[in-house]
């Protein structure tokens, strides 16, 4: 008896701090599913979840992800979305062929599914990307080519050769130093296995290697950290051109103090905003064509391609470069 | 004992229909239908299986824990998918592959679960640790033949029916799941192995001094909670159509709650299957209304470590005082 008192207590507690954050939801709502919440990158696209249903009130959006980054739970969370019968999910999967299955069944059940770097997904009908691979890849060396004159050794890293946006970045920037004959390519692609002393080992040894190299392009969003401090422990943070994926607040140190010269990536929030546009757009039966603007900088003019299964990949060129004067402006 | 036994049992009986109660009164109708029984059925049995993998190595005694399932589980998995396309080709024989890749996963899940009962039954190491060395051995091994990438295993029909397609209203991961337990209540409650393994628990020194054999007794038991992980791995597969070394990393702790609320004593000596299947619905039913509620996730592990607390605690305060009078 006194477990089934303190079990109702429990329980009508659970339900009294439910019952006002429950709503009821209908075929125009899109939810939003990450990777893992509580992470800065989901954090801010959550803003754009929030800031899409502030501008368009006949849908409502809300995000959700699971606590730990675990492909079983974001695949329960689908499930439960389905059993519910949401309009639409919009989902930045975690594994994406574990959720292929989970994903078929919801449209199945008449649900439309947007995905988001996931440009190998079989079940879903839009797949944003917010760039291109091998543009940005040449974007970064284009950057690299500017920081060195054009001329000198330069290297590229990536998180590993298993990954495959990584790899296209590097072979991208490798494809557009052919524009500088001055400029050459040492020892590319060192694997960097995310892991910011490794990469901090690796251009160790390659300034070892290579005393006079004057320019890095880094893969994974934490290498330009390790190469950063080896760069500032060899006294080359002048000499040298640092440019490559990263996040503003993990890299702000050794943007201001010259280690790093560039970083870029593609905002969340904005990720966030278009998936939703995406998600409102197949809703209302809209048809997403090549060369679109859907009206947020970076996306202005999208390429659509024809993706691996039924759907659409829809590329942006959304990249944000950030230096030391603005890196302040993204909080994460 | 009898009617304490009863008591736990109408307990969870009581949890899951308080919980069916309160789903119908804040989410209504969405919730009780059949398209979300059968989704919350087909999701029960993966942690299902896990927690009777548990369930076995606490009952057994001595501080028995089984850490090692679901990286077991994801092993026997990526086993599987590497081996039985070299033997079978799943294209053109989808049913020999679907019936293989259950064989190899099984055997996986066999040798996995021998090393554990070897190291807990012969080299006599404490579960808790010695688990926790295979959790990482395993995890190891999956990752060095993945490469630390899924494995995709693509559209094989028979398995992608058996994981996603409900037979006649029944997802049949869940039927499989009711048959494996049915099973394991039947050789717990009558054969031999069932009541040596009871009384090992309850306690060894006597267990050992009345002929039982204790190492046979935890080898077989661990390597039965090998052989639970595995069947969930096949089931994992099955509805994932991937395999991948951090699957359901999360489910480790889940299950031991699962086994706790089901009053399966930590000490050892007492569990009932019953109980246990009946704790995983509860959970995977909450879990649900958590989601169909949009209840932050956080709130849903803060309310898992606060259920895990209040049993452990409930089970001390009943049983303590009971004893004693009775002694």
């Amino acid at each position: 008896m006194r477990k089934l008192a303190t079990l109702l207590g429990s329980a009508a507690m659970c339900a009294l701090l439910a019952t006002p954050l429950f709503a009821q939801e209908g075929n125009n709502s899109i939810v939003t599913v990450v990777k893992v919440t509580g992470e800065n990158w989901f954090t801010r696209m959550e803003e754009g979840v929030k800031a899409f249903g502030e501008d368009h009130k006949d849908v409502t959006t809300r995000q959700v992800g699971p606590a730990k980054a675990d492909a079983a739970q974001q695949a329960a969370i689908v499930q439960d979305l389905i059993a519910q019968g949401v309009g639409a999910i919009a989902i930045v999967p975690m594994d994406p062929s574990s959720l292929e299955g989970v994903l078929r069944r919801a449209q199945g059940r008449g649900i439309k599914v947007i995905t988001h770097e996931a440009d190998s997904l079989q079940n879903t009908l839009v797949d944003l990307e917010a760039f291109d691979n091998t543009a940005f890849g040449a974007h970064f060396n284009e950057q690299l080519a500017t920081c060195m004159d054009g001329k000198g050794k330069w290297t590229s890293f990536v998180g590993s050769l298993g990954s495959l946006t990584h790899v296209q970045w590097a072979d991208g920037g490798a494809e557009n130093a052919k524009k500088h004959p001055e400029m050459e390519l040492v020892s590319p692609k060192n694997e960097s296995f995310n892991d910011a002393n490794r990469a901090y080992t690796l251009a160790k040894e390659i300034l070892r290697a290579h005393p006079d190299i004057k320019g890095f392009q880094g893969g994974s969003a934490i290498d330009v950290i390790g190469i950063g401090r080896a760069v500032e422990e060899a006294g080359l943070a002048d000499k040298t051109c640092v440019i490559g994926l990263g996040l503003p607040k993990d890299t702000g140190p050794y943007l201001e103090s010259g280690a790093v010269d560039s970083i870029s990536f593609w905002d969340p929030k904005d990720a966030g905003y278009v998936m939703n546009i995406l998600a409102d757009k197949v809703l209302k039966g809209e048809e997403i064509t090549d060369g679109m603007d859907l009206g947020v900088s970076g996306y202005n003019k999208v390429a659509v391609t024809k993706g691996p299964g039924e759907g659409v990949i829809v590329r942006g060129q959304a990249w944000v470069d950030v230096t030391k004067d603005n890196y302040k402006d993204y909080p994460f | 004992m009898n009617r304490q036994l009863d008591g736990q049992l109408g307990f969870l009986v009581g949890v899951n229909v308080l919980i069916l109660a309160a789903a119908l009164v804040f989410v209504g109708g969405s919730f009780v239908n059949l398209f979300n029984f059968q989704s919350m059925g087909a999701q029960v049995p993966e942690l299902g299986l896990l927690s009777l993998g548990v369930m076995l190595a606490m009952i057994s005694g001595n501080g028995g824990i089984d850490l090692s399932g679901i990286a077991l589980a994801n092993l026997s998995g990526v086993m599987a998918v590497l081996l039985v396309p070299l033997m079978v080709s799943p294209d053109a024989a989808p049913v020999a592959y679907t019936l293989s890749f259950a064989f190899v996963a099984l055997v996986a899940g066999c040798l996995g679960g021998a090393l554990n009962g070897l190291l807990i039954g012969y080299a006599g190491l404490t579960p808790i640790i010695a688990t926790l060395g295979t959790q990482l051995l395993f995890t190891g091994i999956a990752v060095g033949l993945t490469g630390g990438s899924a494995e995709t295993l693509g559209y094989i029909v028979p398995m992608d029916d058996f994981g996603n397609m409900p037979f006649w209203g029944v997802p049949l991961p869940f039927a499989l799941f009711i048959a494996v337990a049915s099973l394991l209540a039947v050789i717990l409650r009558f054969a031999g192995f069932g009541k040596r393994l009871f009384l090992l628990g309850s306690n060894p020194t006597a267990a050992f001094f009345a002929g039982i054999p204790v190492r046979r007794m935890l080898f077989t038991t661990y390597m039965l909670a090998g052989v639970l992980a595995s069947v969930a791995g096949f089931i994992i597969a099955a509805r994932t159509s991937s395999v991948k070394w951090d699957y359901g990393t999360s489910y480790v702790l889940v299950a031991i709650l699962v086994v706790v609320m089901a009053g399966v004593r930590p000490a050892g000596g007492y569990g009932r299957v019953i109980c246990v299947v009946l704790s995983a619905i509860a959970l995977q039913m909450l879990s649900s209304l958590f989601n169909f509620m949009s209840i932050s996730n956080f709130f849903r592990d803060c309310a898992w470590g606060l259920l895990l607390l209040l049993f452990l605690a409930s089970a001390r305060i009943d049983l303590t005082p009971y004893r004693r009078v009775r002694s």
